[in-house]
């Protein structure tokens, strides 16, 4: 059975959920009025009316093992879906997210992206669907999935999955996993600064795009300095 | 757009027919329905196998009877009834000429543009023709052999070099491998079978061309090609059935190795009878080609357009075992009407600074399905291993699906895969284009789709990029409205 959170039409709502060793915080924030929203915290399943709004950042913090699973059903037109994710593992951590995107109604949209760091002997596993029903058309839905991997023993599998059943829509997924650029590095180096550091701000410069979708400053601002730490003892 | 042009035109086109969808009347020589090991022994008896053979299908047959059906392909496969089948059927032997084709077969390769006479010397390709479960005749047996090349039906290599077809049969897809190899092993019929010696390269193009004719059988094809250290081949396959309102099941299995510096180029266009526009009748196509890298440098390239049959399983993969291997998979798939195709590639990286390149284009109309299915897998030891893979998905018509499974396993820290994926259809800002330059709906169609599916078919070799352009716009024609 699916825990729901709806947001009713015209809602909107903000939420960065953040998973670590004590286990699962919510930050809200934005303009999610009283009574646009309605459903527990501890949701699974998320439902989107008529141009309501949503935007889910997750932070996974090392020493986890996280099972994300949602699942993101867009019923209302004019609906529009911004779910994104970093992942910073480690030693024996496990991270496994599932995302299950659903447009079932004309002219929506959704956006994810999902990029994460994979040290020690970590496994990640990325299984990401977007599911475009009949005649929902005008529909766009993009995704991303990149991952680093930092050690020799880690593994990240990622399935991105597209099934689209409308044909006036704009829909694509990208998926990559590889290792720190060396030339980037040789850049840094070259200009004084230390390779631990220069690595550093790859990192750090590669999450940033999910970073920058917390929309409150201040609980962007908390949320970086947290991950600026967890990277430097990754 | 003008109304009735368009619709005049899906009506001319409904009323089409499958070009190849002839049948050719020649006597015929069949075994009894059904599957069971008697019919495995009879099999290997018609075609006088050596014991080691025999013992392999059966061996086959007992995995397989404990097999089932696949069902996680993206298809809506009906039940198919095994003890329905007829397992082999050939064409009789004309007693009066022992020695030569029969002349309704070699009509029916006439018709279908295989150049099968010595005549055709100036096509350059060397062909292997399986009509049924038969392999009817191959060519430029003499040109092939004076390099030491080996290229001749299954059967034939299996009386000729009894030691090579043993030492690789089944060392590329194992027995047991799937439910439809289990079931090619035990009751594969004929084949082509091809040699290419160290250091050779082989001076034209090899050519097998599968048909089906007879009603109610199945065709199962064993391919096996091995390219020996630094020697180079292009192989194409190609295949047609005629028009019946049954299923036919048509299970093939492929096997390729490639040795040290060695390079193979593996085409295919296939073109089994898809069904009518209804849906009704058509060729189940559960293929399973696999190749391996085995030696350092050796490369393997898979070049696929899939116009045809009513179901396409089908991927062909790719192990890259030596070191500095690489491999390459371009495919095509169009599905019309009620085809349904859930096809793509596995690339297994084991040795170091391995690499591939995967690029697929779909593209679905009418009532379709569509699916891209791939695996790309780094194992620890592929360091620098590299993958990069582009699936691009074309809709014609709101009534067809088109889908994206990849399955991407890293578990090298040196290796870099990408993946990228796009879905769009074709925009009225280009018909319109066209259409005020005066090329029709029709043309214009069959112009963006050769433009979109350009860099597969550029891979082709030239006797097959004409044929797969004109079967690209074949297929989609009445898809536009």
């Amino acid at each position: 059975m699916h825990n729901t959170f709806s947001i009713h039409e015209g809602g909107a709502c903000s939420m960065v959920i953040i998973l670590d060793g004590s286990g699962r915080r919510i930050l809200r924030s934005g303009a999610s009025e009283d009574g646009a929203v309605n459903g527990s915290l501890d949701f699974d399943r998320v439902v989107l009316r008529k141009d309501a709004r949503i935007n889910l950042v997750y932070i996974i913090m090392p020493e986890t093992r996280a099972d994300v699973d949602l699942a993101v059903e867009l019923d209302g037109e004019g609906a529009e879906a911004l779910v994104s994710g970093i992942y910073l593992c480690r030693g024996e951590d496990r991270v496994q997210i599932d995302m299950d995107i659903r447009h079932n109604v004309p002219h929506c949209i959704s956006r994810q992206l999902f990029k994460g760091l994979a040290g020690g002997s970590a496994r990640v596993g990325f299984y990401g669907k977007i599911t475009v029903a009949q005649d929902a058309q005008k529909t766009e839905a993009y995704q991303e999935n990149h991952s680093i991997i930092l050690s020799d023993a880690a593994k990240v599998d990622t399935k991105p999955q597209l099934e689209i059943y409308a044909d006036d829509v704009k829909c694509s997924h990208g998926a990559t996993v590889g290792r720190l650029d060396e030339e980037e590095q040789f850049y840094m180096r070259s200009r004084g600064i230390p390779e631990d550091e220069a690595k550093v701000l790859q990192m750090l410069s590669f999450l940033s795009p999910v970073l920058d979708n917390v929309d409150d400053p201040d609980i962007r601002e908390e949320i970086s300095a947290a991950v600026d730490s967890a990277v430097r003892n990754l | 757009m003008d109304d009735k042009t368009e619709k005049d035109i899906l009506q001319d086109i409904a009323a089409r027919e499958y070009e190849h969808g002839f049948v050719t009347d020649v006597e015929q020589e069949f075994i009894p329905k059904g599957l069971d090991e008697d019919i495995i022994r009879l099999i290997s008896a018609k075609k006088d196998e050596p014991e080691w053979l025999l013992e392999f299908r059966l061996e086959a047959f007992r995995r397989w009877r404990k097999m089932k059906m696949p069902s996680w392909a993206h298809l809506d496969i009906p039940e198919i009834d095994f003890q329905d089948i007829i397992y082999y059927a050939a064409p009789k032997k004309d007693s009066d000429r022992p020695k030569e084709i029969d002349p309704e077969l070699e009509a029916t390769f006439e018709k279908l543009g295989i150049p099968i006479n010595e005549r055709a010397a100036l096509a350059g390709v060397a062909v292997d023709a399986v009509f049924d479960s038969v392999s009817v005749t191959t060519t430029f047996r003499k040109a092939l052999s004076d390099k030491g090349i080996i290229f001749c039906s299954f059967s034939e290599a299996v009386r000729e070099h009894p030691d090579l077809v043993r030492k690789y049969l089944a060392s590329v897809v194992p027995i047991g491998d799937n439910f439809y190899s289990a079931l090619n092993s035990a009751v594969f019929s004929d084949g082509s079978f091809c040699y290419i010696p160290k250091g050779v390269r082989c001076p034209m193009e090899l050519s097998s061309y599968f048909r089906i004719n007879a009603k109610g059988t199945g065709q199962f094809e064993r391919t096996l090609i091995v390219a020996d250290e630094g020697s180079y081949v292009s192989y194409m396959e190609g295949c047609t059935a005629p028009m019946r309102d049954e299923n036919q099941l048509h299970a093939a299995v492929v096997e390729i190795v490639v040795e040290k510096d060695a390079e193979v180029k593996y085409s295919t266009v296939q073109n089994w009878y898809p069904g009518d526009a209804e849906g009704k009748g058509g060729i189940f196509n559960f293929v399973t080609k696999r190749g391996i890298c085995k030696g350092s440098g050796s490369h393997l390239s898979w070049t696929q357009v899939e116009t045809g049959s009513a179901i396409t399983w089908k991927y062909p993969s790719t192990i890259l075992k030596g070191d500095n291997s690489s491999s390459e998979f371009y495919s095509v798939a169009v599905t019309n009407n009620f085809q349904q195709a859930d096809t793509g590639t596995k690339m297994i990286h084991i040795g170091k600074n391995t690499r591939s390149r995967i690029v697929s284009k779909g593209i679905s109309a009418g009532h379709s399905q569509n699916s891209y299915r791939g695996l790309v897998k780094m194992l620890p030891g592929a360091e620098n291993a590299r993958n990069f893979s582009q699936c691009d998905s074309l809709l014609i018509g709101d009534r067809c699906g088109a889908h994206t499974f990849p399955d991407i396993q890293n578990a090298s820290r040196t290796a870099v895969v990408e993946h990228e994926a796009t879905t769009s259809r074709i925009s009225e800002e280009q018909l319109f284009y066209c259409n005020q330059r005066g090329i029709d709906p029709e043309e214009a169609v069959g112009l963006i789709v050769n433009g979109y599916a350009r860099e597969v078919l550029s891979k082709l070799p030239m006797e097959f990029a004409v044929e797969a352009q004109k079967l690209l716009s074949v297929s989609l024609e009445g898809s536009v409205g």
